[in-house]
Formats: structure tokens, C-alpha cells, sequence
């Protein structure tokens, strides 16, 4: 035995030890990429540094042997220093995705890939599990979500983008058909949590912190759940019936649903914090924004979502046949589109900027005019003229694009003397909705009047008091952004419940550098609308995806910055492939892993290194594609290697990133027993992979070893 | 009288072998042959003339057209023809002042023929070993404090004695000669000029350590050393010198060469055995360390060929002797292939303790023109460069290490004020990125990322933050090329600009006239104007104005 000193603690090593294994032994975790037990020692990596005292040069703990009385330090700033540098560099010229452009791009962080890749397969129960992560209200959320992930999916640069917020809103309708998913839910803490609304941020803050085991009470002034939801969005859109169902669900996974009561009326945020161990106030945006017209107070004037609450309610008011909206969102579309649908016969969108400015959805903006809405661009509400209390006519400024402004889009200027007239029977002004400040008299309000909330903890002024939604920051956006609020706010919460630190830094992850990737080779297919087929019934509990990378996980071990590095890619993305195993070099960091095992353990040389230097790349000799090598599909490769450079294909039609789970198991081979590595998701087996001499011995497909399972 | 011609591979590049062929084909009347590499590189092709109290008469930069004046010369005596071919007193002390131990035979001995070697005495230093223990030897070179040639000045006996303490039967004695630094040609001149010295060497180093096999490690890229070595090994094996009881003691080694596909990385001693096994070039991880397991996985000891060509000195005059040289922690002389802009280039065999001034200077004659020195880059790509300010730093390990350079495996790249320090940076860089293995992360991305730093800073596109990426290299130089936007070397063309000095022009029309893009306006007599938007900066017009007008800057 070596005795020898790591971090301070005194440990024990067997002799002839390295410094890695002595560190592993004792539970000292050293970060590694080229290391493996079942190859020779390598050192390529450079991330097992470690200083020795007395030594001048950093020691790679792979190779340098542990020896008696040696102090060795496996954190000190000199060893991070070189760690941090290596990972920068490597990761400078990785050239990989960690998380789909989708997921990124979308508010909550939506795992999209996944679940239209679950989608694809056939496996609808996993699939709303894994939206239900993130998304309560999935099937409401498709319907009406401006989907900030379609903007973002490279498929658009193919064709068009994949239908992700309908193939969600699909996922969902098939879940509400029958035997609705329902979370798995924590061991109940004791803890309660009260939420003031019962809209989008509300409703999922509330489902989230349930399934932590608090307990908790959404209260609504409404007579029925969903906020602006309900009451903010025709029923054309988002019919309410699904919305009851999501609703429903909600309740029935032991979420407490308290309608008809306000705040300042039936309690104040102090008497619920005095009943609650923590409280969140997602009051949202109930006030139409005035745009400081004259003539706004006359008769006939309605702001946007107060007109559209009124139709949902079932108190349309009487709009007369010429109506005029005022503004250019997606309020707006909902307002003149409800208003044709009250029978208005001239229905106009005066919006003071172009088509190209419009903030509404193209769809809703070409829809609205398929209904005979009438656009007028350009043009700016002067004053509304009235007779007798009751609105009349607008006089309109004609306007024009100038500078563009600090948003970048051009700032409409007024045309000097040019204006115009329209009779109208009433104006609907949709440019915008914002706090009630008078429910809030107990919380700090920023300069734009809304509720003063850390971006991070969501935190107020007053200790156990959160704040999340419209109401709160920047103002009022649209639903999916509320929802990823009320997500990290769950976790800030239960963090607070608990006397938990919350970790709010923002992992580092490898991005593709989007003008670089070529799109020339993918074979053109339209978009299309998801297939109706019926679902496999399962109830697994599904955890959160965790991505299994090695070189990520080493990558967010310290604080980062590759892109001080940021450069040429060594390597173009390749799509080489046998029938079981992928390969990219892009992805590739030269570990040499797979090199290596294929040499000195199997002695089949499929693959080897070729090219010097920054070039250097990993590939069959004669860069051969994988299928005319030696490879016996082993699966050794895959196994060893730290990132997506290699991957086995699944057992699955579309090739998604999923949490699989990987077991040890026997087989049987020739009656001798064998040793295999499967890995399962939600039940399904993906892969075998052969984890012994004698089953990569014997050269079995995976068919073959999913059989010998049995 | 004897004619002796140059004929190292510089030599027969200059045209030695055509000055050969035609001294063949004139009527001399006396004995024509040929030795390795003089050293002076910048006088070549060279011709000895002996007489036969063996006086020497040596003619430089020689052509075939002068084969009939030194016909003359040989015959008559007739020296009037030849009086400008003769080397020049000054040229002379090049070789003069310098201490040629690794060197002592070349450009003196016919290397093609052992019977030279054994004339100088070549071989009684084997002999003498052969009559002493293996410790006795390494302890003779302990003594003389001979320490690894290639670069890194490890103490040579050290290495031979762990070899030697290694346990095992089967061992390597292995030389590198796979010399990869750019502008360093000692080791191949050595070979070509004396390639019993190495084989001798190498074989007192076998004896030494206990091993029964030596290996030549050589690039490729040589074959004419590898031709002469060949020989020499034949000739060698012919004579009992090599192969089993060699002069008849219990002392028994082969020979083999194996030429290297010039990797740069292959110079590294465990990519050079990787590479010896038949396997792509790349570094193994030591420890272990070659000594304990090499080649085969066997105790082997690997050396630079300076190193092999000091050891027969060694045995013949005692390790007190070579001690007597140098400094107290470097011993004995180092061989120096000066290169660039400096006015005599060649081999140069100082002592250690001398100063850089006197290779560059006072060996080396200075600069090429009259542009004031501004650095010396030694060690090759894993050197550095040392200033005009540290130009007294002495010849020593410890000394040249300070700066920051190494003494490295004896490349010596001299640059006067028109070289740019950040293009010499980026051309060694891209030496570096090209030639890196691809193992390890920080030579293989790293190098590559500093090299694309340096060529936006070339380019004038270098940012605030740069220097601090590039911390190791800094220097003011950098500085200038990022704030300034300037090259002050005038090298990087995105940096220059070409302007008409008005009180020097003269209005003569002739860069207007030469500018290829009609970029210089003017009337005859009066100032012209260069418009810099126009101007590609060929440097047409710098290098036509006779009234050093136009300004380059």
C-alpha cells in the first residue's frame, strides 16, 4: 500500500497505482476524455492534470504512478487554469448541437426534437410526458403558441420548418382522448403555496410545484380558470373545451382551484402569506393600454381584450357593420377576426407601420384578410371625432418609414398635412395590455408600472413573495414565455421552501455556427400534418432528459469561454454509417478511444487516425466508408467514446436523443453466459451492446442480441 | 598535389559535382577527390587544392567554366587564372576561429572510404573502450560533462547509465538523426561529411549500455547522408567493425537505418520509436521513459547525432579534456548552422562560453546588408527568439535558457531590421500547426488558433484581448500591428502604405509609369502623389524611385 495525500485527505492506493486510480479509489473524481481501463494509457486529453508538490510540471494522473508521502492537489488554480484552457480549446473545434436550435429558441426550453422524434416513432405517451415537463397546458399551448421554436428549426432551411406546435397540440388531443397522463408526485413537504391567478404562469407554476409535494391553492377573480387564455383568446382559436380538460387535469394532480375571489377584495398578498409558507402573484395584464387619442373615452371605444372578453363572456357589445382596430398584434387579429365574426361588414387594422412590421403571426395576418379585413398601413389615429358621446369617425395621419429605431425596425413619421377621414361605429383599441396597478398596491413597481421581480429568483419586495407573467417586468408577452417563467420559478420557490441555494447560471453548451451548416444533401419533404394513430398505453414515470455526453459534462465542469477560441472547424459533418453504427467527425476530440479499442482490444483496425495536425481525423483506412471495413459492430467504440462522434443507432424509426437507461445483463451464447449492456427507454430496449469478450467475440447484430434478451 | 571538392549536399547543390565532372574532363594531372560539407556554405561549390607538403590552396565559388585555371593551376603553377577563386583572408577565418571537435573530419576526409576514417585515427577510440568496463566508459563521459546535442542538454551519461541499470537482455541503442527544425543542417553535414564518427560513436554508446543493436532514425529527406551512412555501415561490417566480437572482444551489434517519412514530430524521442515499430509518429507517455521501456518495448537509449560525434573525441582525449571547454554547466563545443541574414552562413563549431556576438559577428561577419541585427531565433519552433540587446548572452544551457530561447539542436536563424518578428511568429506557428500529431488538444487546436490570431493580426484586423490569448509570444512589435495598424518591419503588405516623400521627388514620371494600377498622379518635375485607395502595394514604385522618394511604412 501507497500511502499518499490528495486534497488534504490521506488516502491508501495499492502499489504501482497511478495517481487516477488512487483518486478514483478514494472517490476524487479527475476529469478525463481519453482515459479508458480497458485500453492503454494515452494522454491525449490533458484534462487528468494534477500538481504534485515538489514536482514543477503538472502531472497527467493517467500515466504518472502514485508513490509514497506524495501531496498531490487535484483542484488548485494551476490545474483548472490548464483544465479550463484544454476544454476551451477542444471545444473550439467541436462542432455540435448539445441541445436542438428549437429547445433553445423556445421560452420554457420545450424539448422539441425529442418529442416530435417520439412523435415520429409512434411513442405518444412518451412524447406528452416529455412536453408535460415543461408545458401543463400542452394541448392549449399548441393551438395558440406564436411557436418561437418553428422560427428557429433548421428544417426551414431545407424547406420548411417541422409543424412542431401542432404536432404538440396533437401529442396532447390524443392524451385528453382517454386516460389522461398525470405526473408522478413528490412526497408531500407539508409546504403551501399560494398563487394569485389562475392563468397560463399561474397554472403552471401551480403544476409544477405540486408534483415537487407542496401544497398548493391557485385563487382567480374569474369564474373559471386560465386567464388570458380563456378570456384573452376567441374560442376559434382555442376552443375551451380543451382548456377545461387541461385545466381539469391540473386539478385532478392535486392542484386546489379557488375561483371568483380578488385580490384587495377577499385578501391582500399579506393575509395569504400569513396562511402560506410562499406566495406568487401572476395577476397578469388586464388593463387595455390607452394610446392617448383624443376622443378615447367616447362611447363605442373598447380596448382590445376588454372587447374580447366581453364576446367570451357572451356580452358582445353591439360593434355597429364599420369597425376599426387599432394596432398591429396578435390581439389585434383576435379583435378584428371576432369582430367579423359579430356580423361587422367593413372591418379595418389601422396600424401605423407596414405588413413587414406587423408583430401578429403571418398566418393570422393572411387569415384575417381571407375574411375580408381591410388593412390600412400607414396611418395613425389623430382623434376619434364623436356626436352626441358616441365615437363617429377617426381622422387618420398618414404616416411614413423613417430611421429605423432602436428595435430595428423603421419608426413611422408622420407625412406632414396628410390625414384622412372614416366614418366608423366603433374602435377597438388592441395596441397593448398592462398591470392593474391598483391590485398591487403591496409590491414595488418598476419605471414601466409592472411588478419589480428578480429575472433569476423572481423575487419581490417582500420576503416569500414571488412575482412571475405579464405582470411583472418587461410586461406582457405571450403565454409560452409566462410558462418558462413559472417553470424556473417552481424551482426557485421549492428552493426557497426547502432553504435550498438555486443555481441560476446558464450551463455552458456547444452551438452549431448556423451559416456554416450545408443543407445540400437532405432530400426535400413537405411539411406535414402529424397522422392519427392510436396510442400505446404506458405509465412510467419520465425524468427529465439528461444529456449522457462526456465531453459536456467535462465541458461544464468550470466556467468556460471556447468562443476566445472561436476559429476554423477542423472537420466538415460526415454521414458515414454502417447499419448500426453512425459516425461524424465534426463532432469528433480525437480522444482516439475508438481507435484504440478497436486495436488493442478487438484487433480489427477498422479505424485508425489519419492527416497531421489541426486536420488530423479519425477514419477507416483509404477513408473507406464504415460499411466496407472489418467493423463486426461490436459496438465498443460507441460505448467508449465521450461524445456524439460515434453513436449506435436505436432501435427506433427517427433517430432522437433520449434518456436512456443502460443495464448490465447476462445472455446466453453457445451456452456459455455473456455479458451485455442494454439500454431501454420507457420500457422499449434501443440497444445492445456487447460488454465482454465473449459477446463482441461473436459478431452478433443487434437483432440477434435483442433476441437472445428473451 | 590533390584536388579535393566539396561535396556535402550544399556543395553539390552550389554545382560541385558539375565543377567535378568538369575538372574530369580537363587534363589535370593529379588525384581528384572528394570530402563532406566545409561548412561554408555561402562560398560554395568549394575546391581544395593541396600541395603536397598538404599546404592548402582553397578556391571558392567555383564553376565549371574555371576547370581549365585550375588545370592550369595544378600543372603549371600558374596561379594568375585562380587569383580570384582564392578565399579571402577574411572568409578564411570563419573556419579559423572556430573549435571543430564534432566536426574535426569534415570537409578534410573522403567519407566514402573508411581508410580515411582510420588514417585520422578513426576506430582507436572503439578499440580503447572495448579494453575498458562499460561503467569506465560512462564514467569518461561523465567527466566530460557531454550533455544531449539535440536540445534539451540532458547529461548524456546519465541516460546511458539508466539504460545500462535497466534490467533485460535485448537493448536499443537508437541515434536520432531525424533533424526537423527549419534552418538546422549540422547532424545531416556530420553524416555526409563523416559517417564512421557516428558509427563509432554509437558504437562505444552500444558497448556502453549493454545493447546488441543500433539504430539510425534519418529522414528521408536526406539520401545522400543516408547513401554515405549505408557505405560506411557496409564498409564498417566489411572491416569486423561492426557485427559480432568486434575486434575480437565478447562485444557483438548490428546496424540498421530506418528512414523516417519527415515528421517533424518524429524528433521526439518516443514518436520516434512509435514510428520505428511501424506505427503512425506520436508521443508516448513518459514515464515510462525509453531507458526503462523503448523500442520493443526494451530498454533503449536514443541520442542526437552531435551528441555519437563527440564520443570517439571523448575516449582518444580523456572527458577532462572536452571538460576543459565551456562553461561550468555546459562542457565542450556546439555545432551552429547560422542562416539568414547574416553575412558568412555555414556550420560553426565554437566552445560553449562564447557569446552570441561572436558567432554572429565575429564568425559570422555580421549582417548580410547594412540593416542593423534585431534577433537571433534559436531552437527551432520550440526555441524563441533573442534580441539584439541580449546579443552578449553567453553560449550555456542555463544562459541562452533565461532568455526565455533554448540552446536547442543548434538551428540559428539570424534577422536583421527588415524582418517582422509577428510574420516570423506565424511562419514558425504554421511550421508547428502543420507539423503537430493532432494528440494532444493544445499543440493541435491551440497551435492553430494562435496561428489564425496572428494572420488577423497581419492582416490588420487584430483586436484588444489578442495579446493577452497570445501572452507567451508578446512583444511591443504586436502592439504596433493592433493599435497602430502598422508593421514597423514593413512586411505585412495589409499594414503598409506607400507614400511620396514631395521633397525628395523630382517629378521623373518613373513610379508613375511602373505603377501597375495607374494608382501614382504627377506632372513632369513636380511632386507626384501616390492615392493610397488605389494602391495594392506591390512596392513597384519603392523599389524603381532613384531619389528614395517614395516612403514604405
Amino acid at each position: 500500500m501507497i500511502h499518499l495525500t490528495i486534497n488534504g485527505k490521506a488516502v491508501q492506493a495499492p502499489d504501482g497505482a497511478t495517481i487516477l486510480e488512487a483518486a478514483r479509489l478514494n472517490h476524487i473524481d479527475i476529469p478525463t476524455l481519453c482515459y479508458d481501463k480497458a485500453v492503454e494509457v494515452y494522454g491525449a486529453c490533458g484534462l487528468c492534470v494534477v500538481e504534485a508538490e515538489g514536482i514543477p510540471k503538472l502531472l497527467r494522473s493517467c500515466s504518472a504512478k502514485a508513490a509514497e508521502g506524495m501531496v498531490i492537489h487535484t483542484e488548485s488554480e494551476r490545474v483548472v487554469q490548464s483544465r479550463k484552457i484544454a476544454m476551451e480549446l477542444l471545444m473550439s473545434a467541436h462542432d455540435g448541437d448539445c441541445v436542438a436550435p428549437c429547445q433553445l429558441n423556445c421560452p420554457a426550453h420545450t424539448d422539441c426534437q425529442g418529442y416530435v422524434g417520439l412523435i415520429a416513432n409512434g411513442e405518444y405517451d412518451a412524447a406528452i410526458k416529455l412536453i408535460k415537463n415543461k408545458i401543463p397546458l400542452p394541448a392549449s399551448i399548441g393551438r395558440v403558441c406564436p411557436h418561437p421554436c418553428e422560427k428557429a428549426c433548421r428544417r426551414k432551411n431545407v424547406e420548411e420548418p417541422i409543424n412542431i406546435a401542432q404536432l404538440k397540440a396533437f401529442a396532447a388531443d390524443m392524451d385528453l382522448q382517454e386516460s389522461s397522463y398525470l405526473p408522478d408526485i413528490m412526497a408531500r413537504t407539508g409546504k403551501k403555496v399560494a398563487i394569485i391567478g389562475g392563468g397560463p404562469a399561474g397554472l403552471t407554476a401551480a403544476y409544477y410545484l405540486n408534483i415537487m409535494g407542496h401544497s398548493v391553492t391557485v385563487y382567480d377573480m374569474m369564474d373559471k380558470m386560465g386567464g388570458m387564455l380563456r378570456y384573452g383568446i376567441p374560442q376559434y382559436r382555442l376552443p375551451k373545451e380543451v382548456l377545461d380538460k387541461e385545466i381539469a387535469l391540473i386539478e385532478k394532480s392535486g392542484v386546489k382551484l379557488v375561483n371568483n375571489v380578488k385580490l384587495g377584495k377577499d385578501f391582500t398578498i399579506q393575509s395569504l402569506k400569513e396562511e402560506n409558507d410562499a406566495v406568487i402573484v401572476a395577476v397578469g395584464a388586464w388593463q387595455s393600454s390607452s394610446m392617448r387619442t383624443p376622443g378615447e373615452d367616447l362611447q363605442g371605444v373598447y380596448g382590445g381584450i376588454d372587447f374580447l372578453r366581453a364576446v367570451i363572456q357572451g356580452n358582445a357589445p353591439a360593434i355597429g357593420d364599420r369597425v376599426v382596430i387599432c394596432g398591429g398584434g396578435n390581439t389585434a387579429m383576435d379583435a378584428c377576426r371576432t369582430a367579423v365574426r359579430l356580423g361587422a361588414k367593413e372591418v379595418y387594422v389601422v396600424y401605423r407601420r407596414t405588413r413587414n412590421e406587423m408583430p401578429a403571426d403571418q398566418l393570422e395576418i393572411d387569415e384575417a384578410e381571407e375574411e375580408g379585413v381591410v388593412y390600412k398601413f400607414l396611418t395613425n389615429p389623430l382623434r376619434f371625432n364623436g356626436e352626441n358621446g358616441k365615437v363617429k369617425s377617426i381622422t387618420l395621419q398618414m404616416m411614413e418609414l423613417g430611421e429605423p429605431d432602436a428595435s430595428g425596425r423603421r419608426s413611422p413619421v408622420p407625412v406632414e398635412g396628410k390625414t384622412e377621414e372614416i366614418e366608423v361605429d366603433s374602435v377597438i383599441l388592441a395596441i397593448g395590455q398592462r398591470l392593474v396597478q391598483g391590485d398591487v398596491t403591496e409590491l414595488s413597481l418598476n419605471k414601466r408600472g409592472n411588478i419589480d421581480a428578480d429575472e433569476d429568483f423572481f423575487t419581490t419586495n417582500l420576503d416569500g413573495v414571488f412575482a412571475i407573467g405579464d405582470a411583472t417586468n418587461r410586461g406582457a408577452s405571450i403565454a409560452i414565455e409566462a410558462i418558462g417563467e413559472a417553470g424556473r420559478c417552481a424551482k426557485a420557490v421549492d428552493a426557497y421552501l426547502n432553504g435550498q441555494p438555486l443555481d441560476t447560471r446558464v450551463p455552458y453548451i456547444s452551438k452549431r455556427d448556423e451559416k456554416t451548416i450545408d443543407y445540400s444533401d437532405r432530400e426535400i419533404k413537405s411539411r406535414i400534418s402529424p397522422k392519427v394513430l392510436p396510442p400505446e398505453v404506458r405509465n412510467k414515470s419520465f425524468d427529465e432528459v439528461s444529456l449522457g455526453c462526456k465531453l459536456l459534462k467535462a465541458a461544464q465542469r468550470y466556467d468556460i469561454q471556447p468562443e476566445r477560441w472561436a476559429g476554423e472547424m477542423p472537420q466538415a459533418y460526415t454521414h458515414d454509417e454502417n447499419a448500426f453504427i453512425e459516425r461524424n467527425t465534426a463532432k469528433c476530440i480525437l480522444c482516439g478511444l475508438c481507435v484504440r479499442s478497436c486495436r488493442e482490444v478487438m484487433d480489427i483496425h477498422a479505424i485508425g487516425l489519419m492527416g497531421r495536425g489541426f486536420k488530423t481525423d479519425i477514419s477507416p483506412a483509404f477513408a473507406l466508408p464504415l460499411d466496407q471495413t472489418k467493423c463486426n459492430n461490436c459496438g465498443l467504440c460507441v460505448q467508449l467514446c465521450p461524445t456524439g462522434a460515434l453513436t449506435e443507432k436505436a432501435n427506433l424509426a427517427k433517430q432522437v436523443p433520449l434518456d436512456e437507461t443502460f443495464t448490465e445483463q447476462n445472455i446466453e451464447i453457445d451456452g456459455k453466459k455473456a455479458s451485455v449492456l442494454v439500454s431501454r427507454y420507457n420500457g422499449k430496449v434501443l440497444r445492445v451492446i456487447p460488454n465482454d469478450e465473449l459477446s463482441r467475440s461473436m459478431q452478433l447484430s443487434r437483432d440477434e442480441l435483442i433476441a437472445k434478451l428473451t | 598535389m590533390r584536388i579535393v571538392i566539396g561535396q556535402g549536399s550544399c556543395g553539390i547543390a552550389a554545382g560541385a559535382e558539375k565543377v567535378r565532372k568538369a575538372l574530369l574532363n580537363v587534363d589535370v594531372r593529379c588525384d581528384i577527390s572528394i570530402t563532406g560539407c566545409i561548412g561554408m556554405c555561402y562560398l560554395e561549390p568549394i575546391v581544395d587544392i593541396y600541395d603536397d607538403n598538404n599546404t592548402l590552396t582553397r578556391l571558392v565559388k567555383v564553376s565549371e567554366t574555371d576547370a581549365q585555371a585550375i588545370a592550369d593551376y595544378v600543372n603549371n603553377g600558374d596561379k594568375s587564372a585562380v587569383e580570384k577563386l582564392i578565399v579571402t583572408e577574411e572568409d578564411s577565418q570563419f573556419l579559423t576561429k572556430q573549435t571543430r571537435i564534432a566536426l574535426r573530419n569534415c570537409g578534410i576526409i573522403n567519407p566514402e572510404e573508411i581508410t580515411a576514417y582510420t588514417a585520422t585515427g578513426g576506430y582507436d577510440a572503439l578499440k580503447k573502450a572495448l579494453g575498458m568496463t562499460p561503467e569506465e566508459v560512462i564514467d569518461i563521459i561523465k567527466v566530460s560533462g557531454l550533455a544531449g546535442r539535440g536540445g534539451a542538454g540532458f547529461p548524456t551519461w546519465f541516460k546511458w547509465n539508466a539504460a545500462r541499470q535497466s534490467a533485460g537482455e535485448e537493448k536499443y541503442l537508437i541515434c536520432n538523426a531525424d533533424e526537423g527544425d527549419p534552418g538546422a543542417f549540422m547532424d545531416r553535414a556530420v553524416i555526409e561529411s563523416d559517417p564512421h564518427n557516428l558509427i563509432e560513436g554509437m558504437l562505444i554508446g552500444a558497448y556502453a549500455i549493454g545493447a546488441k543493436h543500433a539504430v539510425v532514425y534519418v529522414r528521408a529527406e536526406y539520401p545522400l547522408a543516408i547513401k554515405r551512412l549505408k557505405n560506411a555501415i557496409l564498409q564498417a561490417t566489411e572491416a569486423g567493425i561492426i557485427g559480432e566480437n568486434i575486434f575480437g572482444s565478447n562485444f557483438s551489434c548490428d546496424f540498421m537505418i530506418k528512414a523516417g517519412a519527415g515528421a517533424f514530430v518524429c524528433g521526439e524521442e518516443t514518436a520516434l520509436i512509435e514510428s520505428l515499430e511501424g506505427h503512425r509518429g506520436m508521443p508516448r507517455l513518459k514515464p515510462p521513459f525509453p531507458a526503462q521501456s523503448g523500442f520493443w518495448r526494451k530498454p533503449s537509449n536514443i541520442n542526437n547525432v552531435e551528441t555519437f560525434a563527440n564520443v570517439a573525441w571523448i575516449i582518444n582525449n580523456g572527458g577532462e579534456a572536452f571538460a576543459a571547454m565551456g562553461t561550468e554547466g555546459s562542457k565542450g563545443t556546439k555545432v551552429f548552422a547560422v542562416t539568414g541574414k547574416v553575412k558568412r552562413s555555414g556550420l560553426v563549431e565554437i566552445p560553449m562560453g562564447k557569446t552570441l556576438r561572436d558567432v554572429i559577428f565575429d564568425i559570422g561577419g555580421g549582417m548580410k546588408t547594412d540593416k542593423p541585427f534585431k534577433a537571433v531565433q534559436m531552437g527551432g519552433p520550440s526555441g524563441g527568439c533573442i534580441p539584439a540587446d541580449l546579443i552578449d548572452t553567453v553560449i550555456d544551457y542555463k544562459a541562452l535558457g533565461a532568455t526565455g530561447a533554448i540552446m536547442g539542436s543548434g538551428g540559428m536563424v539570424v534577422m536583421d531590421e527588415s524582418t517582422c518578428m509577428v510574420g516570423m511568429a506565424k511562419f514558425f506557428l504554421d511550421f508547428t500547426a502543420k507539423e503537430s500529431c493532432g494528440k494532444c488538444i493544445h499543440c493541435r487546436i491551440g497551435t492553430k488558433r494562435m496561428l489564425e490570431m496572428l494572420e488577423r493580426i497581419t492582416n490588420g484586423d487584430g483586436k484588444e484581448g489578442d495579446i493577452e490569448l497570445l501572452e507567451e509570444l508578446c512583444y511591443s512589435e504586436y502592439e504596433a500591428h493592433i493599435h497602430d495598424k502598422k508593421c514597423p518591419a514593413g512586411e505585412c503588405s495589409a499594414l503598409i502604405e506607400y507614400t511620396i516623400n514631395a521633397d525628395k521627388c523630382r517629378g521623373c514620371t518613373l513610379c508613375a509609369r511602373n505603377c501597375p494600377v495607374g494608382a501614382i498622379t504627377g506632372t513632369v518635375k513636380n511632386p507626384h502623389v501616390i492615392d493610397t485607395d488605389k494602391c495594392i502595394k506591390c512596392g513597384k514604385c519603392y523599389s524603381v524611385c532613384r531619389f528614395d522618394a517614395v516612403v514604405k511604412a
